[in-house]
């Protein structure tokens, strides 16, 4: 398999988000901040490539019938491992993402990937679509969070361009759905002109 | 294939036209947008005019530059969407929040679905509801009415909507014959002012606190007089909507006199009539036949009602309509119209 | 290599040792986080007490029974070189837009002003109540004694600047210091009186020396 492809398909052309729609809950939820959506991002990532690669190894050891839970102690102890990590250096991404870090077990994502692809591939196509993914997953987060963010707070980052308020509804929940309607739309017509 | 069997002449021609409506309703509206500038003055002139005008920009800009369809800014849907959405602001907005308003409204609500007939909410309050939520603190400062010929110097320029002085006193732990006799004191700029909520018969001629169009319901009753003879609206939304709010009201009054207010100040106040007879009988985003209308105006009744008395809103109506908007396709599967030439099983 | 076959046996034996293994790395990683997440809660619990009272070196903490039977508050004294030099006290307001309680850290110096004020918990309207933990709201109360400013917003007669159109938010805020404060006062005449009785009872211990 060519391993570019492979890695590259989580951008754009298999965005868990843009063009999967999976695990809308967080992305909606949390993506009211730049800074949120990427942390949220970078840790559904570190759960993916680590759920990918542990999965992949061992996926001839599991009898298949107890494989979903199999899968899902593994994600959940390394959702664990995050929330733990987060809690302790990083205390106000961790109350700011609440209870969507122990939500990422019931991330679509990664056990759509762990049964979909790992369970069936090698580790190193594993490794690599776990990283496509998770990037492609923290990178529309992240853009979802920066364009809510500068609309609604009228900062990118937390860096405030505009004095004061912006347009409020767009850190509130309907703005997320508003927002991600039009990044999809524009992405598709991005899509059809390439 | 012939679907269409067309048979000789004579025809006869019905003349209703997108346009013919349209007008008509614009027309419904003068009486109330007359009263609005009667109690605000050039500022209502103002929010109409740039209201009106960014509607109809935008509607024009993206049917050329985004849609490069057919220009469709004549058929006066944009000019209705414009004054309604001018009706549900207060009359000293800033101009650049009103030209968000229009965007949301004909962009985001109407456009994106596909222009006129295909926008599953009014396009009018979704830009109400989008400001509202965006910009809460210019969306809540009403502009106290001063009649145009009998204008007095104001102790204040700004003042509170009978239906948001009340939620805030009855929060504040008065009872509703308290705050009715006795008004609300307030400080405004170190003075001491007090509010007293108008009586009935101010209230129905307008002049009391709240957005441009909605605060004289007999403006708007005549223009739904019109409406109705005209046949642009039918009766079941109004009678299903007014209906269930004075007898869901009737009930919480009788309970409990104290804490509930009785229904004819529910039906005078805030954006009620406003939203009956103007918005929730929009024809494209309510159901086709005559059992759903009554079953949507019911939903609104209900709905507006519940954020009234116990939601975090002083007014209700305009999520009610955009809440029931959503259960009209739902509400047309179940009911839908007799078909032409059905006949009736007895 | 074969896949596994699904017997009994065979499904109880991965089971049993994924989840060893999982427990095993969890508790490994606990072990190396514990120490971080102690010091980060404290850290957030310090840090608004830090925020309403100048510097201390010490801190004592304790709970009191407010005069109207309510919940108890708690107290936290901040010391220099053992000599009290703020009060932060953790107060609260049912009366807020949302349901959800609002929580305040009050601090009070030693002559009984209010130092500042700093919001813990709240979930008012966004744009509106929320503004509460704007400096231009919550920065009005520092250096204020209650004794002569009103704790009560201008409308209803105090010397509060509500948040614009926000006067419920603005009530239920400032009805969470009036209540730091009457506790706070409270302690303050009981912790006179105790010293006045300490002092004399070290005057009749003097005498009965003599």
């Amino acid at each position: 398999m060519n391993q570019w492809k492979n890695f590259s398909k989580g951008f754009i052309k298999d965005n868990p988000v843009f063009v999967l729609l999976l695990g809308l809950c967080p992305t909606l939820a949390v993506t009211s901040s730049a800074i949120n959506g990427l942390g949220m991002g970078l840790a559904t990532m570190f759960v993916l490539v680590c759920s990918n690669m542990v999965i992949s190894l061992i996926k001839n050891l599991i009898p298949d019938k107890v494989r979903i839970p199999s899968f899902i102690v593994i994600i959940a102890s390394f959702v664990t491992i995050v929330e733990l990590i987060m809690e302790g250096f990083a205390p106000a991404l961790f109350e700011a993402l609440g209870i969507f870090i122990p939500l990422i077990v019931v991330n679509c994502i990664v056990l759509g990937r762990a049964e979909g692809f790992a369970s069936k591939q090698s580790f190193i196509s594993s490794l690599i679509d776990g990283l496509g993914m998770g990037l492609g997953f923290a990178f529309a987060l992240t853009l979802l969070g920066a364009v809510r963010e500068a609309l609604g707070n009228g900062s990118i980052f937390g860096y405030k361009f505009i004095e004061g308020d912006a347009i409020l509804v767009f850190i509130l929940s309907p703005g997320a759905f508003i927002v991600l309607g039009y990044l999809i739309a524009l992405l598709n017509r991005f899509k059809k002109t390439t | 294939m012939n679907l269409l069997t067309v048979s000789g002449s004579p025809h006869i021609h019905g003349d209703n036209s997108i346009k013919k409506i349209m007008y008509g309703v614009v027309f419904a509206m003068i009486p109330a947008i007359l009263i609005s500038i009667y109690f605000f003055g050039l500022d209502a002139v103002k929010v109409l005019l740039i209201s009106v005008i960014a509607c109809m920009f935008f509607e024009w800009a993206i049917q050329k530059f985004l849609i490069k369809g057919p220009l469709t800014i004549n058929d006066g849907s944009a000019l209705i969407t414009g004054i309604l959405l001018a009706f549900n602001v207060p009359g000293n907005l800033p101009v650049w929040i009103i030209i968000i308003g229009a965007f949301v409204s004909i962009g985001i609500a109407k456009m994106s679905f596909g222009g006129l007939g295909k926008n599953p909410f009014n396009p009018a309050l979704v830009g109400r509801v989008f400001l509202l939520i965006s910009f809460p603190v210019q969306m809540t400062s009403w502009p106290k009415p001063n009649p145009l010929f009998a204008r007095k110097v104001l102790d204040a320029i700004t003042g509170p909507t009978p239906l948001g002085n009340l939620k805030e006193e009855l929060k504040g732990g008065r009872t509703v014959q308290d705050i009715l006799e006795h008004g609300t004191k307030m400080i405004v700029d170190g003075k001491e002012v007090l509010y007293q909520i108008p009586d009935y018969a101010q209230e129905l001629l307008g002049n009391m606190g709240g957005s441009l169009g909605e605060i004289s319901a007999v403006a708007l009753i005549i223009g739904a007089i019109y409406m109705l003879c005209r046949k642009i609206i039918t009766w079941q939304i109004p009678v299903a909507y007014l209906g269930s709010v004075i007898v869901f009201t009737g009930i919480l009054w009788l309970i409990n006199p104290n804490i509930y207010i009785n229904p004819l100040f529910h039906l005078v106040t805030g954006g009620l009539m406003l939203g009956v007879f103007f918005m929730a009988t929009d024809m494209v985003s309510t159901p086709m036949s005559s059992k759903g209308q009554l079953i949507f105006g019911l939903g609104c009744g209900v709905i507006t009602v519940i954020i009234r008395v116990w939601g975090a809103y002083p007014e209700g109506v305009s999520f009610a309509i955009l809440i029931m908007n959503a259960f009209a396709p739902l509400i047309n599967k179940g009911f839908k119209p007799k078909r032409f030439g059905e006949t009736l099983k007895i | 290599m074969a896949k596994k076959e699904s017997s009994f046996l065979n499904m109880v034996i991965t089971l049993f040792v994924i989840t060893g293994i999982a427990s095993l790395a969890l508790g490994g990683v606990y072990n190396l986080t514990k120490e971080p997440i102690r010091l980060a809660k404290l850290a957030k619990a310090e840090k608004a007490i830090k925020e309403v009272i100048p510097g201390f070196d010490r801190l004592e903490i304790f709970t009191v029974k407010p005069t109207n039977g309510t919940d108890s508050l708690i107290f936290n004294c901040g010391y220099i070189n053992n000599e009290l030099v703020g009060t932060a006290v953790e107060s609260y307001s049912n009366k807020g837009y949302d349901p959800t309680q609002i929580k305040i850290m009050v601090g009070f110096t030693p002559d009984g002003n209010i130092n500042n004020t700093a919001v813990i918990q709240q979930k008012e309207t966004p744009g509106l109540g929320t503004k509460m933990t704007s400096p231009k709201f919550k920065d009005q109360f520092g250096g204020k004694n209650p004794k002569n400013f009103i704790l009560k917003v201008k409308k209803d007669g105090g010397d509060v600047d509500a948040i614009t159109a926000a006067t419920i938010s603005s009530r239920a805020f400032c009805g969470a210091i009036q209540r730091a404060y009457d506790a706070y006062e409270k302690e303050n005449k009981q912790r006179v009186q105790n010293k006045e009785q300490q002092t004399q009872d070290v005057v009749t211990e003097e005498q009965e020396e003599k």
